[in-house]
């Protein structure tokens, strides 16, 4: 903040406090002795230390009543003023990134990864941090297998005991909810087509089954009494099957 | 540049193809796949091989190690060039905002003190417009 005011104004954060002697000089440098009672002033400078530096202004009476007086910042220098992505052609890639919605997890960006990738590393030693963390011996150079060290991999035959076959359990896919989405447009009862993303909605639905039951049940009693041929009961299981 | 990726990515994708067959024959494991499992692996040392030839050609490539966290917890390392240029986009305008209320202090100090010190502001204005870009 403070170097903003003093770009601003034309000062520098390099300045000591006030009132200190080293004000009036160049910062790292041994101040001249001054007589007491001197105001420094940028027109008593010796010429050489007032040119030294591209921030502070040329000494001269014109400057007075100011002292360290700094030129104003050139106008053209790169700050956050400007928008930085746009300068750096970035837009393309912040449009890419930002601009869809991003999966959360890992077998989205690796879909063809066979395992659980999605579980964190930390659980079955699998971390990318171990390999930083506890490095592998390195340098050794690989070499086929010949027929005697081969003799090591001869394996039983049969399955595999349960908990080895982690491999080829598969996160599972959303194919199950594009069918959903297909089938909606078919449904008889457009209002019930957009709740079936919301989650609350899906439970309201469930809290609702009880009262739904007991209009069937009104329904039902009403068929008995006027027509037994009344739809109105096959217009409501589409809803139920829309659920499932 | 993205030569020396797609090399890696297809040696990657091959020797992972490899494993998960590798892991299939092991998983319900038949005497009569044992020069199969052979001829594996093999191919996986052959594979393995490959992908430290490619480890010569990626010597400049730098990886953030918040990726490998990203990576570490099942999250989608996309999420993170995503953050980044989120939050690269928000202190730039964090900044900008400081630079506009700076200059907009910067005017009301210069009014004000023109009111309370009108001849030391008249010159300061002098020579301040000898500076000003024309």
């Amino acid at each position: 903040m403070t170097e903003m005011f003093s770009n601003l104004f034309g000062q520098t954060e390099a300045q000591g406090p006030p009132g200190s002697s080293s004000l009036a000089f160049g910062p790292g440098k041994p101040p001249p002795p001054m007589p007491q009672n001197q105001v420094p002033m940028a027109g008593q400078m010796p010429p050489q230390l007032g040119d030294e530096g591209p921030v502070l202004r040329k000494p001269g009476v014109m400057n007075e009543p100011f002292y360290l007086l700094r030129e104003l910042p050139v106008g053209n220098e790169l700050t956050g003023n400007t928008n930085l992505i746009t300068h750096y052609n970035l837009e393309h890639s912040y449009n890419k990134s930002c601009g869809k919605k991003v999966k959360e997890k890992l077998s989205s960006f690796l879909p063809d990864l066979p395992g659980m990738i999605d579980c964190p590393g930390t659980q079955d030693g699998s971390s990318l941090r171990s390999l930083i963390d506890k490095p592998p011996v390195c340098g050794n150079s690989f070499s086929p297998l010949t027929g005697a060290l081969l003799t090591g991999f001869r394996l039983h035959t049969g399955p595999l005991p349960e908990q080895y076959r982690l491999m080829h359990i598969q996160p599972p896919k959303k194919k199950s909810k594009h069918k959903h989405k297909h089938n909606r447009p078919q449904d008889p009862l457009p209002q019930e087509t957009p709740s079936d993303s919301d989650p609350k909605k899906k439970k309201k639905k469930r809290d609702d089954d009880p009262d739904r039951k007991k209009k069937k049940k009104d329904k039902k009693k009403k068929k008995n009494r006027h027509s037994p041929d009344h739809p109105g009961l096959t217009g409501s299981q589409p809803n139920s099957n829309s659920l499932r | 540049m993205a030569e020396k990726f797609d090399n890696l990515e297809e040696h990657l994708e091959k020797f992972e193809e490899n494993i998960r067959q590798l892991g299939i024959i092991v998983s319900d494991f038949q005497p009569s796949s044992q020069a199969v499992l052979n001829q594996k692996l093999n191919f996986m040392i052959s594979g393995l091989q490959d992908i430290e030839k490619c480890r010569q050609q990626l010597h400049e490539i730098n990886v953030p190690l918040e990726v490998f966290e990203y990576i570490d917890q099942g999250r989608n390392p996309q999420l993170y060039t995503k953050e980044c240029l989120e939050r690269a986009l928000a202190r730039n305008e964090q900044v900008k905002g400081k630079i506009d209320t700076m200059t907009k202090f910067k005017s009301l100090l210069i009014s004000e003190l023109s009111k309370v010190f009108p001849e030391e502001m008249s010159k300061y204005k002098a020579i301040r417009s000898e500076d000003a870009p024309s």
